[in-house]
């Protein structure tokens, strides 16, 4: 009676001729990334080896931050970046009801109470919001850059200085992505990635990295991630066992090589997507901002009759997802909190309205002008 | 260290006879588009809990997680204290940390087991969960521990990260209490290319709610019912896992000839390890005794032959532990252990000829002592 309900959501994803799922012709390559792997495991270099120090420069750099920690999973990442605050259980972190479970999960594991903010338009935490949030009781503010457009850091930042609150970036979503010129990862005590084997930048399994500027912050979250050892016999704090495999890492330096093109090609694709999408009547293509780069992990805009317009699509073969349709305030998980319907009007809104298409660096012409047509003809007058 | 005639571990040659079997893994992996927890986990899920004997097993990300994810699912926390032991890997006590709850470290005995009577002694109406831990394989005595916690409510979680396939009067350990964890750490006897772990239980509420735990607390993907982790055993691993599976019973085999060969030889000469009677170990770690330990070491290394001591400074004597207010002297077995112990090298790859290096280099070394 196994309750994994990933394994039948696999076979179902399975069947769909425009896919949100790349990993069969991502890795139609994967012989060079095997050879690497036999170099590997022949050291012996199983856990925190020379790849992950590879991969931990190269990310630093690709980023522009002074440090990359190559951790567990995207989760793990937020959860060490809190823990190294030393939050208190009972202290308060705000952050977006409009989010992936693993941001609210992450800090209810630190020990903190989830405070939910409200969205804008563009999907992301509300500046306007978090100022009336803060209390004595505010020890970190977490934004999730979603989708992989950058919120509003130089208005997040300054609140940031003004109340003395540490910001942690989840940018999960965002790897590349700027904001006046600037990556995300970069702005916060702490940056936040997933290499989730369907983000931008992927492995073959689980596994996340932090980005820091903080030599602090660098020093406690790798005594953090590896039992709070300094060596192999002492222990300096209790910490956690959360390591990035070094043989993710050799498919994440692999991909590293890639991620410009991998990025410029979901660029391109939505981009040819919100010039198909934005005269058809009915949907509400997000705002573009030529101050802010989007990487577009997700593409997702507002459309009427949602929920019908997603059956159409994934009857005619396109994977269309929801991403997510229920905000997190919303969930059981948040019953404690006490939050009801109506709290966070925009975050309800765009779980109720929003869908997203695959964008991915797979996805062919052919696929874009079959999903504009299909959106199209969901909304033309003369739908069968 | 090239030049070792005798490496303590030697994980390549493990990988070369696996790594055609791992590369078609992969290949069906990236096939079958699934890329987290998918078939290969549940298939290895199920080998596991066939082969322990249990009803169900739980892939994790590792065998630290293992134990906190089991310890969150009794929904233990703050103000509850966890028994544990001081001689064991610091992760046996920080999992305890991290849920807020207090470790309690209990004596070892000569198996470098719990000692139940210690464990008697430290109860209290705070204890959740006793988690003896199976130390190098060999069994703690977990029945006079079961008869101990029997009526009090008091949970057993089973420590078995480096015993796969011990057994206690034929049952395999992993079985006896409320869930055990196993890690399948590169070095574990059931080790594979990177972190991993897994949990069993015969409980359907554990099993359940292991599942949720495990996996941001999704009921399905677009309902949270609790705020969850994220510590998932990767396909990748679980395929590993799976193949390495099929050959632990020749390995262990191997590994217990090995481990009688020393017993036979250096017995007299040092402490030999000793088991719990019905028990059957695996020897993850082969440790002798004997006060001539650092000099044993360092001519040991000398000649080629690599050791190392599992583990030097216990638990309660670490700078992370200090607040807990324990001192040397807190625990005179275990501190004696961690002074005097070494471990041989042991695993399935080492030849014969390699066996009787480490005999006779140690019997060369006792010649050399008054």
């Amino acid at each position: 009676m196994s309750k994994n309900f990933l394994l039948s959501q696999y076979e179902n994803d399975k069947k769909f001729s425009v896919q949100h799922n790349y990993l069969e012709q991502q890795f139609s390559d994967k012989d060079i990334i095997l050879e690497k792997i036999k170099e590997v495991v022949t050291r012996g270099d199983f856990t925190l080896g020379r790849e992950v120090d590879k991969l931990e420069e190269a990310f630093a750099q690709l980023v522009g931050a002074k440090h990359a920690i190559g951790v567990g999973s995207g989760t793990d990442a937020i959860f060490l970046s809190l823990r190294a605050l030393d939050l208190q259980l009972g202290d308060e972190v705000i952050t977006t009801s409009f989010t992936f479970y693993a941001t609210i999960g992450a800090i209810v594991t630190a020990g903190g109470t989830p405070v939910f903010c409200d969205v804008e338009e563009d999907f992301n935490i509300s500046i306007a919001g978090i100022k009336k949030l803060i209390t004595d009781k505010t020890k970190a503010i977490v934004p999730v850059h979603w989708t992989g457009r950058p919120c509003e850091m130089n208005e997040m930042m300054e609140i940031s200085e003004e109340f003395g609150i540490p910001i942690i970036e989840d940018a999960c979503h965002s790897i590349l992505a700027e904001y006046h010129g600037r990556r995300t990862g970069t702005f916060g005590i702490t940056g936040c990635f997933s290499f989730h084997p369907l983000k931008n930048l992927n492995i073959w399994g689980d596994g996340g990295i932090i980005t820091t500027n903080s030599d602090e912050m660098n020093a406690k979250i790798r005594l953090l991630r590896n039992h709070g050892l300094t060596d192999r016999d002492h222990c300096e704090i209790f910490g956690y066992n959360s390591r990035l495999d070094t043989i993710q890492a050799v498919v994440a330096n692999h991909l590293l090589g890639k991620i410009h093109s991998i990025t410029d090609a979901r660029i391109d694709h939505a981009n040819y997507l919100d010039r198909g999408l934005s005269e058809v009547p009915g949907i509400r293509i997000p705002h573009r901002v030529d101050t802010i780069k989007e990487v577009f992990h997700i593409y997702s805009f507002m459309a009427e009759n949602r929920d019908a317009l997603g059956l159409f699509l994934r009857e005619n073969g396109i994977d269309a997802k929801i991403h997510y349709p229920i905000p997190m305030h919303l969930q059981p998980a948040a019953q404690y909190l006490n939050y009801k319907k109506g709290d966070f009007p925009m975050a309800e809104n765009a779980a109720n309205r929003t869908i997203s298409l695959p964008v991915h660096e797979f996805v062919e012409l052919k696929d874009l002008d079959f999903m504009i047509s299909k959106v199209k003809e969901f909304y033309s007058d003369d739908k069968p | 260290m090239t030049n070792l005639k005798v490496p303590f571990v030697n994980l390549a040659s493990a990988y070369k006879n696996d790594a055609h079997a791992i590369s078609i893994a992969i290949e069906e992996i990236g096939n079958s588009g699934q890329y987290i927890l998918g078939s290969k986990v549940k298939t290895f899920e199920e080998e596991f809990a066939t082969y322990i004997g249990t009803k169900y097993a739980v892939g994790v990300a590792n065998g630290s997680d293992a134990l906190f994810l089991i310890m969150k699912a009794l929904g233990i926390g703050p103000g509850d204290e966890v028994i544990t032991q001081p001689n064991s890997f610091i992760a046996s006590a920080w999992t305890i940390v991290a849920t807020g709850a207090t470790p309690i470290f209990c004596e070892v005995d000569e198996t470098l087991g719990m000692d139940p009577e210690h464990l008697s002694k430290l109860i209290t109406p705070r204890t959740k969960a006793v988690m003896p831990v199976h130390l190098t394989g060999n069994p703690v005595k977990i029945d006079v521990i079961q008869e101990l916690l029997a009526g009090t409510g008091i949970e057993i979680i089973e420590d078995a990260a480096q015993s796969v396939g011990a057994k206690f009067n034929g049952q395999r350990v992993g079985s006896f209490g409320i869930a055990a964890m196993f890690s399948l750490h590169p070095l574990k006897n059931l080790g594979v290319i990177g972190d991993g772990g897994v949990v069993t239980t015969n409980s359907d509420k554990m099993y359940n709610k292991l599942l949720r735990l495990r996996n941001h607390g999704l009921i399905d993907r677009d309902h949270c019912e609790i705020w969850g982790y994220n510590s998932r055993l990767d396909e990748l691993q679980a395929a590993v896992a799976s193949i390495r599976l099929s050959k632990l019973d020749t390995n262990t085999a191997r590994v217990r000839k090995i481990a009688k060969k020393y017993s036979t030889e250096l017995e007299g000469l040092v402490i030999t390890p000793k088991s719990y009677g019905g028990s059957d170990p695996v020897f993850h770690n082969y440790i002798i005794h004997t006060e001539y330990r650092d000099a044993l070491q360092s001519y040991l290394h000398a000649v080629g032959v690599d050791t190392k001591i599992h583990y030097p400074v216990p638990i309660h004597l670490q700078e992370c532990a200090k607040h807990l207010g324990y001192k040397v002297g807190s625990f005179p077995i275990c501190e004696y252990q961690s002074t005097n112990s070494v471990s041989l090298p042991i695993y399935p790859e080492l030849s014969d000829k390699q066996v009787e290096t480490v005999i006779a280099e140690i019997k060369n070394f006792f010649k050399t002592v008054p």
